[in-house]
């Protein structure tokens, strides 16, 4: 009777326990794109303040981190599809611009609220807020910046006659508007003319669609949304870079193939070594994966800082130097049962210590204010040098349209670089997609 | 006499006289038979041809986006015949539509037919053994996984230092052109062809393999050449064979795009690869800031579906697909 007894007390006390942690257990699942191993912080800064969090909130967090590097296009449609399924992660890393969709489309939930109840949002530096948001309404949380400069080799700028006083200086130059897009044409063309390269490597630009075109357009004076938020396509701008395109293919600064180039075999080692390309279009999380990846038999960081160079991209049609920042987001989904929890750990993780983690392995710019004071911020030299460009920054639109313009925009680029079309059909081509494919959705001018 | 109408190739009676009472009795159950067997691969083309041939006409009716997925039927926006209109007024899909055409009769007369014919014909006509070890060596490209296939290649062809066609031509003094930008379709026809031949390669060697000693030995005694012989009494027995083959690789090659994607991905330039099975895929799955178009792309392969019906009838007619089915003409004689 006595072991009956126990035995009914002994299962009365396990049910209890598990009662109680079943009700203090809650699963957040969050999914990161990152390139292993710089940008791993991503996702593993979560692990590092789940314990804070848990003890904050009283709680036990089942953290189950999702963290690959697959595509771009994959990695979106899974989360748009997961959303439908019933099976979305609670938080989902993306850029920026898939606010526009997913908000309209209601599978991202909207975070005034929730930020409000967060002091540590009120760090993030609060030109970023604007990318977050969508008709008003913010729905993301900044996890990282980045600026996309021009990487100039400055072994083959010496090797072209350079001094070392106009190597230093050209940064500066590009600044302040002093040395242009069209200088920076003639000085990859005389490395071509002189043999200093051979022919089409003076500039190498990406080599498949994405954010980085877009600062051509801006540069030519283009503007992608106008003030009620409809998508717009400025013929003459949008007919400039595409003068520029074939320039560049034509006088043989630029390769024909250039889009499509393969980026591992040739075009990493190119720019990383320093002894193929003059002038890159790049991003500063480049650096680290040249770094570990392409050069570290010759020195890896060191060799870098000592044959590469970072600048802004040099003035065109505006006068003024450009660059490009594409914020990654940390969004929450509308499925999310624990939308709070998924906000405390947000909030736990956009801090200068769980950000630098990030920003100094990755070379991605700063998103706090005091981050970028930090002393730890401070002392990375590449970090520290590159923060200025932000002031110089520009940034995709949010809105559900911009996948479809960014595809026609980009065809024409396809289209002059390949020699398939003039520049002025190529606008027309264009403009003949976007009204195909987005009707009224888009402004000619 | 009147004829009772029967279906071709009905095993269980003659076409060309009437049914007895007794051939009536057996002939039910004799099709329950024959539909039974036909049943498992029935339901196969039921759930992986039928149902999503039916999913892609609805959903090429619809606007299916990123910005309102959904997979409730009922609640996707339904436009009718707007995406097609779309399709039509889309100023490169003709340029895609003749790629494909160009790209499926050259894929398909020197390699997945011609190629495989000639390695068929040499194999069957040399020692055994090596004929053997030539055609395995065939089998190569299509037991390869496609992405380990295509990088191949693309070593094989990159430029100076990486590709291996450079390295020896550097060897030789010799320039390499940059393959996949100055002849992508020398690539994509080859890359896409050396996959198909080996199909084609294993039904023609059957097919001959299994041709009557006889007939040969009586093409031998008439004094035949090889030429002759291949000309008059082999091909002509490869009809039924041929058919097959030209009939499924055309469908195979119409709806396949995954080397061109890994290889190309429809480039260089302005479409200049691009077949309509990759636009279908681009339209509807990929692009790079991820928004997926299901309801246009679905479009796209709606078209490709009634195009590759349409062919396999085509087909069917031409090489008199009914009497290659039909009971031999002994058979008739009871």
């Amino acid at each position: 009777m006595k072991r009956v007894f126990l035995l009914i007390v002994g299962f009365v006390l396990l049910g209890g326990v598990m009662a109680v942690s079943a009700q203090d257990s809650v699963d957040i699942t969050v999914r990161c794109k990152a390139s292993p191993p710089e940008e791993n912080w991503r996702c593993d800064n979560f692990s590092e303040v789940e314990a804070q969090v848990e003890q904050e909130l009283g709680i036990n967090i089942n953290l189950n981190l999702i963290q690959d590097n697959i595509g771009w296009g994959d990695y979106k449609n899974e989360f748009v599809l997961a959303s439908e399924a019933g099976d979305a992660p609670d938080i989902v890393l993306t850029g920026h611009e898939d606010i526009g969709a997913w908000a309209a489309s209601g599978i991202i939930m909207p975070l005034d609220d929730m930020i409000a109840e967060h002091p540590e949002f009120n760090d993030v530096v609060p030109s970023l807020w604007n990318a977050m948001k969508y008709q008003g309404v913010t729905y993301g949380v900044p996890q990282d910046a980045e600026a996309r400069p021009i990487f100039y080799s400055k072994l083959l700028l010496s090797d072209l006659g350079w001094s070392q006083e106009e190597i230093d200086s050209l940064p500066d130059r590009v600044r302040s508007g002093e040395y242009t897009f069209q200088d920076m044409i003639a000085t990859a063309k005389e490395a071509v003319d002189e043999g200093v390269v051979e022919e089409g490597n003076g500039f190498w630009h990406r080599n498949s669609n994405g954010p980085d075109f877009l600062y051509f357009y801006y540069g030519m004076g283009g503007q992608v949304i106008d003030d009620e938020g409809n998508l717009v396509f400025d013929t003459a701008a949008a007919e400039k870079v595409y003068d520029l395109f074939a320039q560049l293919v034509d006088e043989g600064v630029t390769r024909r193939d250039m889009l499509g180039l393969d980026g591992n075999t040739i075009i990493n080692p190119g720019i990383a070594n320093a002894d193929t390309v003059v002038f890159t279009a790049g991003g500063t999380w480049n650096w680290p994966n040249f770094a570990l990846n392409y050069v570290a038999d010759k020195g890896g960081n060191d060799y870098l800082t000592e044959n590469l160079g970072l600048m802004l991209i040099p003035a065109m049609e505006t006068g003024s130097a450009i660059t490009l920042t594409h914020p990654l987001a940390y969004l929450v989904s509308s499925t999310s049962e624990h939308p709070d929890v998924a906000m405390a750990l947000i909030a736990a993780v956009t801090t200068p210590e769980a950000n630098n983690r990030h920003a100094i392995d990755s070379f991605h710019l700063g998103i706090l204010t005091t981050q970028v004071d930090s002393e730890a911020y401070q002392a990375n030299p590449l970090l520290s040098g590159s923060q200025y460009m932000l002031d110089y920054t520009t940034s995709l639109p949010n809105n559900p349209g911009w996948s479809s313009w960014s595809e026609a925009y980009y065809t024409g680029i396809q289209a002059v670089e390949s020699g398939d079309l003039s520049p002025a059909d190529a606008v027309q081509t264009v403009v003949q997609q976007l009204q195909n494919e987005l009707g009224d959705q888009v402004v000619i001018k | 006499m009147a004829r009772t109408e029967i279906e071709v190739g009905d095993p269980t009676v003659s076409p060309s006289l009437p049914l007895s009472p007794s051939s009536r009795r057996r002939f039910v159950p004799a099709n329950l038979t024959a539909y039974g067997f036909l049943a498992p691969a029935g339901i196969l083309v039921f759930l992986f041809f039928l149902i999503p041939v039916f999913l892609i006409f609805f959903l090429s009716m619809t606007d299916l986006s990123h910005s309102n997925f959904t997979t409730n039927l009922m609640q996707m926006n339904f436009i009718g015949l707007e995406n097609f209109n779309k399709l039509l007024s889309d100023q490169f899909a003709q340029k895609i539509f003749f790629n494909t055409i160009f790209y499926v009769l050259i894929t398909l007369a020197l390699f997945n037919v011609g190629m495989a014919l000639g390695v068929s014909l040499l194999t069957t006509h040399i020692n055994r053994r090596a004929g053997f070890a030539f055609r395995a060596l065939w089998i190569l490209p299509r037991i390869t996984p496609v992405i380990v296939y295509i990088l191949i290649w693309r070593r094989l062809t990159a430029e100076a230092p990486y590709g291996i066609i450079a390295q020896f031509n550097t060897l030789l003094g010799q320039n390499t052109p940059s393959y996949l930008t100055e002849m992508p379709w020398l690539m994509v026809i080859v890359v896409n062809g050396f996959v198909g031949a080996s199909f084609g390669m294993i039904i023609f060697t059957s097919a001959i393999e299994s041709i009557p000693k006889d007939l040969m030995n009586a093409s031998l005694v008439d004094g035949s050449t090889v030429l002759q012989r291949i000309r008059y009494v082999i091909i002509p027995l490869l009809r039924w064979p041929m058919l097959f083959v030209i009939t499924y690789q055309t469908l195979s090659l119409l709806t396949s795009f995954e080397q061109i994607l890994v290889l190309t991905d429809g480039g260089p330039g302005l479409y200049r690869t691009e077949v309509w099975a990759l636009t279908a895929y681009h339209r509807a799955l990929s692009t790079y800031f991820g928004n997926a178009q299901w309801g246009y792309g679905s479009a796209f392969a709606v078209l490709l579906v009634i195009i590759g019906v349409v062919m396999a009838v085509i087909y069917m007619r031409v090489f008199r697909f009914g009497e290659l089915v039909a009971e031999p003409k002994i058979e008739d004689l009871q």
